[in-house]
């Protein structure tokens, strides 16, 4: 399975898409509101009626009471002219109300099935794409289509209401002079047809390059100790340079682009007023129609056209929604690749875990070929070998955070696969090589995941601690577990990281504890006292331990050597230790 | 409105100096186009009253007509143009001044700064100021200038009708006012609320691993729900507001109307006012209200573009700090004298003393937490102390003054950073080596194999993050680019936690071979290892608790024997190589 997001040219993908098209690529977003759609749709629809009738009310009372000098007249109209404000006011502000809390709820399932989805997705997604790139699809992605939810969409409708009213009009009064005002519209459908997939692919390039920008910024920091330190500033310059080059190059194209199309439309009015001119001024010498009626009309023209030139800016917002809604979609669309088996009936082994003929590859790259071994109940098990040579890897598929190439690994006697993820996050505990912590204080990052603890008061959780001897480590915080951490976590050492670690799973007592160099920046008398921690855990718990310094892996009954795709089974510490000498001869 | 709202205003618009040849010719577009466009009216109005003659020859109607309406289209075009290039423009210059000023900071500061915070003022902040170069100039000066035309227009035509249809105006100021004002506030809480947001993506995101291990993809789903919904209030908080403003402004717009009706129709009927009089005041009451409306959002983006410019004006001012001299003959030996550092008012090293002389080896000891890695930074220049001094060859040396460490110094640090680039310009990063002295550095740090192995060699690229690298593999990299400096003095900061104990020891004894003036500082776990150096220094909570020989610690430093015995059993494997 291919997890990564797509970073081809914009060019490459096809986008000749219409604008039907393209709404009904939002469609599945909106469904779940097409009552309140419907209701905001009749204030829309009413409030354009309203105010296409409201200057024909005026230049009727003109035309017949003012002209006439009849106040009476004039006074009456004005009442209902009063009216039609203030049922314009009410369905005007029940407009937007109703349209904007469409697009706010949309907005909130929207981010809600992106972030749900992401928490069903492998590992392996994560490892594909930059941690950048995927946070600035989320964050800046979803904002512009918030924007486009929240304000486009409400001026979208209104501005198509009173078009469609005018249109109606201009149609239904004279349709000699309602072709001359609306056949150049044509030019303007063909003008868009024309540019939209060029204004499509320039926006989407952008947003490109705008990911790319933040993705940089984000690992700028890291980077930047290094940089200090040997005397490269030069480079995180140049480099911030290409990258900020390249930005505003598509920035300015998709820019002129959007841009393009106000000044086009607005030409096109000015052509259809120039015909309108023309043509009436032509009628109305041969007679054939008003003044009065000419003169609606270019009211009517002005009602249908400026809206229009309002569309055309907004159209460049709705291009942008639909770009940053195909990379969210992106994400959308690809599928959780871990599926949960049928259990067998019969165990299919007896041991505690059995890797049976287990091969894993990283795209092209094997890592583990034909791996078996089996690991009894109770027992700690070590694992050694050369950097790369495949120690980590096989880790996490006793964890399932990868599922094997082929062959299998079976769990209490069921393949890994047929366990439910709570049932696999209970039993099996695994201490990662790169601990990550959670802005929160330090009893918020105990208790994460762990679902019988949620809710223990700081005594319970003490209690919880020194009944698994953990106490002692929670000595080492001077604030205790009120220790503040933050996820970026410059006041905590990357040891005591690892001991918070420690304890997180520790706390969760499973039946596998996988400790993939866990404690490799502990010191080691702290390290003795994890041993003893360890050694406290109930009888039947299995331990697997990685790590490079041979005094951690001593107490294990078992060691297992890991070296280019092969497990092997090393009996005692000196054998382990002078395979990993020979080996280093023999490559 | 407070002076520092007042100051960052105009600094917004010194920030725009340097631009003034392109603005000012977005206003002479700008100011074209609109003139253009209040003329074509002019024609229709002409062909209305002498439709007549004109039915006879369009041409003198047609021809200039259309000329305008191409020279209108030119305008509007070469205004959007020069519009974005400007803005895109400001905004470049913006990020590369703010990233020129901050390549010269000391790391401390960019330390203290924070990612997040670096984010948010190189993207949304920047983008503010983008959007008011983009749009409020010429909106604002466009609106100015319609609103005061047309106000002139009505005076002129019928002051007393004039002055009452304009009295309502007040009433969309008022109204704006008060929005507005309310709105800044919840605008502020659903910024807080997006930050939130953000940041639980964020932690989701690098944390992904952690998440998949204990299964609490539903407990993130949970923690997320919550600013998700605070986010969903506050915007239809703020929508309740604002769906009342637009109709409030029509409706005002609509007195407007009914009042020339009403006022204006008395006029009419008593003859002090034309009909066509009243028909020009409806259609110069509607040039009015648009403008003000423009002004009204306008507004609230400029003060929106200001609060972002008050955030980017320090990183603007920075200054390049005066470089004093750098210290370029490689340095020999490093003096540390009453070194203390304090952080988030916590001491993490207490009056520290040691000298590093020349070919010597010193290890550099002690439990998590006792100060070991932040030791390093000083020693490398990264980040100043607080009291006490590092003198290199007698020189004191200040990361605030000196942006070039002191010449011969190369580190290799707890964490691993792996450009996006070839394995070649990884390691050489700057340094210039031939092919032996690479193949070298290559040697001594195990790499030679593993460089053999890859069908590209040096030339293969790393991938961002680093991702395709096993922890060693990584390890060994920065080791090899910290070699290809040519140091006369190495840090090592942990470097063997990650790599196995054979390759560990094959490293240090090719270093031994390979450099052996060097003079090097090993932070680490392991007492084997060091057991021979010049100098073991024992660090426990930031203070200096013991130092001395391997032979010397023994006999008088309890708290060393006591690391000591926790690795004792397993030192017969470790002996010998």
């Amino acid at each position: 399975m291919n997890y990564t997001l797509s970073q081809s040219k914009p060019t490459d993908v096809p986008v000749t898409k219409s604008a039907g098209a393209s709404l009904q690529e939002l469609w599945p977003l909106l469904r779940e509101e097409r009552m309140s759609l419907f209701w905001a749709l009749c204030a829309v629809a009413s409030n354009a009626g309203l105010s296409v009738l409201a200057p024909f009310v005026v230049g009727y009372a003109i035309d017949n009471f003012v002209a006439n000098k009849d106040y009476r007249g004039v006074l009456i109209y004005s009442g209902v002219l009063l009216v039609i404000y203030l049922v314009s006011l009410v369905a005007a502000y029940q407009q937007v109300l109703l349209m904007g809390s469409v697009g706010q709820r949309v907005l909130y399932r929207l981010r809600e099935r992106i972030f749900n989805h992401l928490q069903n997705l492998p590992l392996a997604f994560f490892n594909a794409n930059k941690a950048g790139d995927l946070i600035s699809r989320i964050n800046n992605d979803t904002n512009k289509l918030s924007q486009f939810f929240s304000e486009t969409l409400v001026r979208l409708f209104g501005s198509l209401f009173i078009m469609a009213g005018a249109a109606i009009f201009m149609a239904a009064l004279d349709w000699r002079l309602g072709l001359v005002s609306l056949g150049p519209v044509l030019l303007i459908i063909l003008f868009t047809q024309l540019m939209t997939p060029w204004v499509r692919g320039s926006n989407a390039d952008s947003l490109k390059k705008q990911g790319r920008l933040s993705a940089h910024i984000q690992e700028s920091l890291s980077q930047f100790k290094v940089i200090v330190a040997f005397n490269r500033r030069d480079y995180f310059r140049q480099r911030f340079e290409n990258i900020n080059d390249l930005n505003y190059d598509s920035a300015v194209k998709a820019g002129v682009a959007n841009q393009l199309f106000s000044p086009v439309y607005d030409f096109v009015y000015q052509l259809a007023r120039l015909g309108l001119l023309v043509y009436g001024v032509y009628l109305v010498a041969q007679g054939q129609t008003t003044v009065g009626l000419l003169i609606a009309y270019f009211s009517y023209l002005s009602r249908f056209y400026e809206p229009l030139r309002q569309i055309a800016s907004l159209w460049a917002s709705f291009q942008l929604a639909l770009a940053s809604w195909e990379r969210v979609q992106e994400i959308l669309d690809i599928k959780a690749d871990l599926p949960q088996l049928a259990s067998n009936a019969e165990p299919l082994c007896s041991e505690l875990l059995c890797f049976e003929d287990v091969s894993f590859a990283y795209g092209s790259n094997p890592v583990l070929q034909q791996v078996n071994f089996r690991l009894e109940r109770g027992k700690t098990y070590a694992f050694v070998g050369p950097t790369g040579g495949g120690k980590s890897t096989t880790a996490a598929l006793m964890a399932r955070l990868y599922d094997p190439g082929s062959g299998r690994v079976l769990f209490q006697g069921q393949d890994l696969r047929s366990y439910s993820i709570e049932a696999r996050a209970q039993q099996i505990g695994f201490i990662l090589q790169e601990p990550f912590l959670f802005s929160g204080s330090l009893q918020d990052n105990l208790l994460y995941g762990h679902p019988e603890l949620q809710g223990f008061s700081a005594e319970q959780l003490i209690l919880e601690l020194k009944d698994l001897h953990l106490d002692a480590l929670l000595e080492r915080f001077e604030d205790g577990l009120e220790t503040q951490i933050s996820s970026e976590a410059e006041g905590i050492s990357l040891g005591q990281k690892q001991m918070i670690a420690f304890m997180r799973a520790v706390l969760r007592r499973p039946a596998l504890l996988i400790l993939d160099e866990a404690t490799a920046n502990i010191d080691t008398v702290t390290e003795q006292l994890l041993d003893k921690i360890l050694s406290f855990l109930p009888a039947e718990t299995t331990r697997v331990i990685i790590a490079h310094r041979l005094n951690t892996i001593e107490q294990a009954d078992e060691i297992f050597f890991v070296n280019a795709g092969t497990v092997i089974e090393a009996g005692s510490l000196e054998n382990a230790v002078s395979l990993l000498k020979d080996q280093q001869r023999q490559t | 409105m407070n002076p520092s709202k007042k100051a960052s205003r105009a600094g917004l618009f010194l920030l725009l100096k340097p631009y003034r040849t392109q603005i000012t010719w977005l206003l002479v577009f700008t100011v074209i186009s609109n003139g253009l466009s209040l003329i074509l009216p002019k024609f229709i109005e002409q062909g209305i009253d002498h439709f007549q003659e004109i039915s006879t020859n369009f041409w003198p109607i047609i021809f200039p007509f259309a000329a305008i309406s191409v020279a209108i289209l030119i305008f509007t075009l070469l205004q959007n143009i020069v519009q974005t290039l400007s803005a895109e423009r400001v905004a470049k210059d913006l990020r590369e001044t703010i990233t020129e000023n901050l390549s010269h900071q000391p790391y401390a500061y960019l330390q203290e700064l924070g990612t997040s915070s670096l984010l948010t003022r190189l993207t949304s902040d920047v983008d503010a100021i983008k959007l008011f170069v983009s749009q409020v100039i010429v909106a604002m000066v466009s609106s100015l200038l319609l609103v005061i035309g047309s106000s002139l227009f009505l005076l002129s035509m019928n002051w007393r009708l004039a002055l009452a249809v304009l009295a309502t105006l007040p009433i969309i100021v008022v109204a704006f006012g008060l929005i507005f004002s309310k709105a800044r506030r919840l605008f502020k809480r659903s910024q807080e609320a997006v930050d939130r947001l953000n940041q639980v993506i964020n932690e989701s995101i690098l944390g992904a691993a952690l998440v998949r291990v204990l299964n609490t993809g539903r407990q993130e789903q949970t923690k997320f729900a919550q600013p998700n919904t605070d986010s969903r209030s506050i915007g239809l908080q703020i929508l309740g507001m604002f769906a009342s403003l637009i109709p409030t402004i029509n409706f005002v717009s609509g007195l407007g109307t009914l009042l020339i009706l009403l006022l204006g129709g008395r006029f009419v009927i008593q003859g002090s006012m034309s009909l066509g009089e009243l028909a020009a005041f409806n259609a110069y009451l509607m040039m009015l209200i648009f403008p003000i409306l423009v002004m009204g959002f306008t507004s609230n983006q400029m003060a929106r573009a200001s609060a972002s410019y008050q955030r980017l004006a320090p990183l603007l001012a920075l200054k390049i700090p005066e470089t004093r001299p750098a210290i370029e003959t490689p340095v020999q030996t490093i003096e540390v004298q009453d070194l203390s550092l304090e952080l988030g008012g916590r001491p993490v090293l207490k009056q520290i003393n040691f000298l590093l002389k020349p070919g010597t080896r010193t290890a550099v000891l002690g439990p998590t937490a006792a100060g070991k890695s932040i030791l390093v930074n000083l020693l490398a220049g990264l980040i100043p102390a607080d009291q006490g001094a590092i003198l290199y060859d007698s020189q004191a040396f200040d990361s605030r003054t000196q942006t070039r460490l002191p010449a011969g110094i190369a580190a290799v640090f707890q964490d691993s950073v792996v450009f996006n680039l070839s394995l070649r310009e990884n390691i050489l990063f700057g340094a210039e080596l031939d092919d032996t002295e690479l193949e070298a550095v290559l040697q001594v740090s195990e790499l030679t194999d593993f460089v053999k192995g890859l069908p590209e060699g040096l030339e293969s690229l790393v991938a961002e993050r680093g991702l395709s690298l096993s922890g060693g593999q990584k390890q060994r990299l920065m080791l090899a680019r910290a070699l290809a400096q040519k140091p006369s003095f190495l840090i090592l900061d942990d470097f063997t936690a990650r790599v196995d104990t054979a390759t560990e020891q094959r490293i240090l004894a090719n270093l031994a071979q390979a450099y052996p003036g060097l003079t090097l500082l090993s932070v680490t776990q392991r007492v084997e290892a060091v057991k021979t150096y010049d100098h073991i220094l024992l660090l426990m909570e930031g203070e200096l608790v013991a130092s001395g020989t391997h032979a010397e610690l023994i006999e008088s430093s309890p708290e060393y024997m006591q690391i000591y015995q926790s690795q004792r059993s397993t030192e017969h494997y470790e002996l010998h190589t």
